[in-house]
């Protein structure tokens, strides 16, 4: 967005509430920074993310849960510093399919859902992902896409990259895959497989899911802001939080923060772009009294419903530590005629089930393998959950060198009860309303759960692997009791689409009731879809641009001649 | 943030020249290197090569507090002579308890000991030691850590009593049964808990925060730490690594039916292939 901006000559100011860990942004080659591979500072110390007690949110699965059993703390968090979230990522880029943006029209109605069509199909939206993944630099191979995955996203462009090495992780649990007679394809990430616009190759360093890079191998989205800010019409301010959009009327006149110091300040501007993610942009809109008249702002956050899958070997140690957190995808169990998908569904008193893409062949590191042993040898009768037994599990290493796993990534239906509002009690450390996530997962998810978790223990066996299992996160992660979402792939809050009185913002990105103000993250999402949300986030962000720049093709005045 | 908003080079109001300065020097971090303020402080690279049980010179801990940690950390991550069949080190030769007081006492130190620098530290082909030289923390992370080592302050204070009353005066002074009961079960478990917690960092986090002595933790598990800027070949992520498992102890009672007790416990499907 600043980058289209700042190119067609804007004036653009960026706020960013977190640190800058790069120098050298506006310079060219690597971005030096204080990313290191460092589990504790990542994982366990708030490094990578805004620190909950500094900005807490409150959970709660449903309006009439009793408020004193509201969760307060991190929800789904997503990093906050200069780079956005995308730093923290492993960076795979997959595209969302013609049924994700569709979806109603393709597939029907979902009972107790809010199911709704983008103001755009997959079509219009092809070019933009073609060009972001030329932008940031994308590995993978065309060739390996699966028929039925290219029916649904058809993509005919060559990544800029090949690519790089295989996990052996990724490796054993692909052929596992194949056995079922499932697709596994090379993952398409922006990680360099070889040097590419000045940034190096990605030398296998294991700290990717989770961590900003040492060597700048994944520059992703730096790569834009470098070329905002070499437009010389570009200011950068981190550390500074927006508190509120000031308007009059239907207008935006500009914004109010807090900067790095404590100090309250504002600047004026023409147009307003609300780019926070999922929860903390309708928050602010919802901090700013926006206007609202349907009450939209906020509503249907999804999260996708992850799923677990483990592949433990007792005869090898696969070492998922080397490589880029994963390197082969499957994308079956996306697919609503996955086979005996639709029976079940049937049976479920369901149109259709889907789950999500798999990412095979992912680990953990040691400090986050030792907090689960001390809490699963707690399941265990008879055992202490701590002592000789930790010990031991740690030196097996089942839950790190000897697991292959797999993460998939559930579709999440829109739910109008599943929102972000402004906690009644908890503020921030600027004395600012928490966000507080209202979520629980359905009818749908759970039936696709039922069908798709034996699937998935299923495909981890078939690798070969002793010890294999597939959980649902959402019950694993509750063992200590009421627990958040987690998997931060956050979407919603800000829907797009073509109906006023049905979404907050129109096929152009602009709120409907304001004239001025745009929203371009992931809270536009109509739906969730089933993969990384990455890729769609930044192509619908470029279309977004390009229609406030008149840079767009076709104009911006085709999205509002959709039919409704 | 009074001190933090003026550190050169964090964010991007730095003087213009100096960026331009810098610009060219590929990979130089620059934010670890304008924060490498010398402090009277021990440094932790001192504090990992001296893994002294005897070494009581504490930020936070008194003597005796050091010592019921040591005693506790023991039972949680037996190390040799604690636990009959342990030839690993443990919480004791990886000086955990060092880690928990450099963590409670973090602010005694400028910038704060809470994230270590990068892009890596000299255990993999870097020439110098970025991760000794700590991040500044922002504004709001201040404002928490501030917060949360306060609260962490008062449940030390609090669990390490508790452990003591539990044992009739002096926990380090139980027999190691008597003090793995204490730990395990009744009003003591959430506390222990949380030293858990902590002990697993401390074991497995890298030197820079004060535990993982001469890198025993690491050793223990075969896990290589912190990689950059050497990295893995292409090969080396490749490779096929036979290691076959005895099926004994805590490993066969998995193998037996612990695995899809706990798997069955989080709502999952759990399987096993032995003998295939």
């Amino acid at each position: 967005m600043a980058m289209e901006l700042a190119e067609a000559g804007w004036d653009v100011v960026i706020f960013e509430m977190g640190p800058n860990y790069y120098s050298n942004i506006e310079g060219q080659g690597p971005f030096p920074t204080v990313f290191s591979n460092d589990e504790l500072k990542s994982q366990y110390r708030y490094f990578e993310q805004p620190d909950p007690l500094a900005y807490p949110r409150t959970f709660r699965q449903t309006a009439s849960q009793n408020a004193a059993n509201t969760y307060v703390g991190d929800v789904n968090d997503l990093p906050n510093q200069v780079g956005g979230a995308f730093p923290h990522s492993d960076v795979k880029v997959t595209r969302m399919w013609d049924i994700d943006f569709k979806g109603l029209s393709l597939l029907g109605p979902v009972p107790g859902a809010d199911m709704a069509d983008w103001p755009f199909e997959y079509s219009e939206l092809a070019p933009y992902y073609d060009e972001i993944e030329t932008l940031i630099g994308v590995q993978g191979d065309v060739a390996s896409i699966p028929a039925f995955v290219q029916r649904h996203q058809p993509q005919q462009r060559p990544y800029p990259m090949p690519p790089g090495a295989q996990m052996r992780s990724s490796t054993l649990l692909a052929a596992g895959a194949k056995r079922l007679g499932l697709h596994p394809f090379y993952f398409p990430m922006a990680a360099n497989s070889v040097e590419y616009n000045g940034s190096p190759a990605c030398n296998n360093c294991g700290f990717c899911s989770g961590y900003g890079c040492p060597i700048s191998a994944k520059p992703g989205n730096l790569i834009m802001l470098r070329r905002a800010l070499r437009t010389g019409r570009t200011q950068l301010r981190p550390q500074t939080t927006v508190t509120q959009v000031n308007y009059t009327g239907r207008r935006a006149t500009g914004v109010s923060f807090i900067d790095a110091a404590g100090n309250a300040g504002g600047e004026s501007s023409d147009i307003v772009v609300l780019s926070c993610s999922a929860v903390l942009s309708p928050r602010l809109a919802l901090l700013s009294n926006l206007p609202d008249p349907y009450a939209r702002i906020g509503k249907r956050i999804m999260f996708q419903n992850f799923y677990d899958g483990f592949a433990i070997f007792l005869n090898q140690r696969v070492h998922a530590y080397r490589g880029r957190s994963c390197t082969q995808v499957v994308f079956d169990f996306n697919d609503p005629d996955f086979p005996g998908a639709r029976v079940f569904a049937r049976l479920a008193g369901l149109p259709y089930i889907r789950a999500g893409l798999c990412e095979l062949g992912g680990s953990q590191n040691p400090i986050a393998e030792g907090k689960f042993y001390q809490e699963i040898l707690g399941l265990i009768p008879g055992v202490q959950f701590f002592g000789r037994a930790f010990k031991d599990l740690m030196q097996a290493s089942l839950l790190r060198d000897r697991l292959a796993g797999v993460d998939c990534f559930a579709t999440d239906m829109p739910y109008l009860t599943n929102n972000v509002t402004l906690d009644p009690t908890i503020k921030d450390l600027n004395g600012q309303p928490a966000p507080r996530v209202t979520y629980k997962i359905g009818k749908f998810e759970r039936a696709s759960q039922d069908f798709f978790i034996p699937l998935l223990s299923t495909m981890c066996g078939a690798s070969g692997a002793q010890l294999y299992a597939a959980v649902p996160q959402s019950t694993a992660n509750s063992i200590g009791g009421t627990a958040p979402p987690t998997g931060l792939h956050t979407m919603g809050g800000m829907q797009m689409g073509v109906n006023p009185a049905t979404s907050v913002v129109d096929g152009n990105g602009r709120m409907h009731q304001m004239d001025n103000v745009f929203c371009s993250d992931g809270s536009v999402f109509a739906t969730s879809g089933g993969s990384n949300p990455t890729n769609t986030i930044m192509a619908v962000a470029l279309r977004t641009a390009r229609g406030l720049t008149g840079r767009r093709s076709p104009l911006p005045a085709a999205a509002f001649a959709q039919p409704g | 943030m009074a001190s933090d908003g003026a550190v050169p080079g964090y964010g991007l109001s730095a003087p213009v020249s100096r960026r331009k300065m810098l610009g060219g020097l590929t990979l130089l971090p620059l934010v670890a290197v304008s924060s490498a303020v010398p402090t009277a402080s021990a440094d932790p690279g001192d504090s990992a090569t001296a893994a002294d049980a005897a070494d009581t010179s504490y930020l936070y801990l008194s003597p005796h507090q050091a010592a019921v940690l040591d005693a506790a950390t023991r039972r949680l991550i037996p190390g040799p002579g604690d636990d009959p069949g342990v030839t690993s080190p443990g919480a004791h030769e990886a000086n955990v308890v060092r880690y928990i007081d450099v963590m409670l006492g973090a602010f005694s130190f400028s910038p704060p000991r809470v994230h270590a620098g990068g892009p890596w530290s000299n255990r993999a082909g870097g020439s110098v030691d970025f991760m000794a030289n700590f991040v500044p923390l922002d504004r709001a992370q201040n404002y928490a850590w501030q917060q949360r080592i306060a609260n962490l302050r008062s449940q030390y204070t609090t669990g390490i009593a508790l452990l003591d009353q539990l044992a009739g005066g002096d926990f380090t002074t139980e027999s190691k049964s008597k003090q793995n009961s204490i730990l395990a079960t009744g009003q003591a478990v959430s506390f222990t808990q949380v030293l858990f917690g902590h002990a697993i960092e401390g074991m497995y986090s890298v030197p820079e925060y004060g535990g993982n002595a001469n890198l025993v933790g690491w050793q223990g598990i075969a896990w290589p730490g912190d990689i950059e800027p050497r990295g893995y070949t292409d090969a080396e992520v490749e490779a096929p690594q036979g290691d076959t498992l005895a099926q004994s102890g805590i490993i066969g009672m998995l193998v037996q039916g612990g695995w899809a007790h706990a798997i069955a416990k989080m709502g999952g499907k759990a399987g096993v292939n032995i003998g295939r």
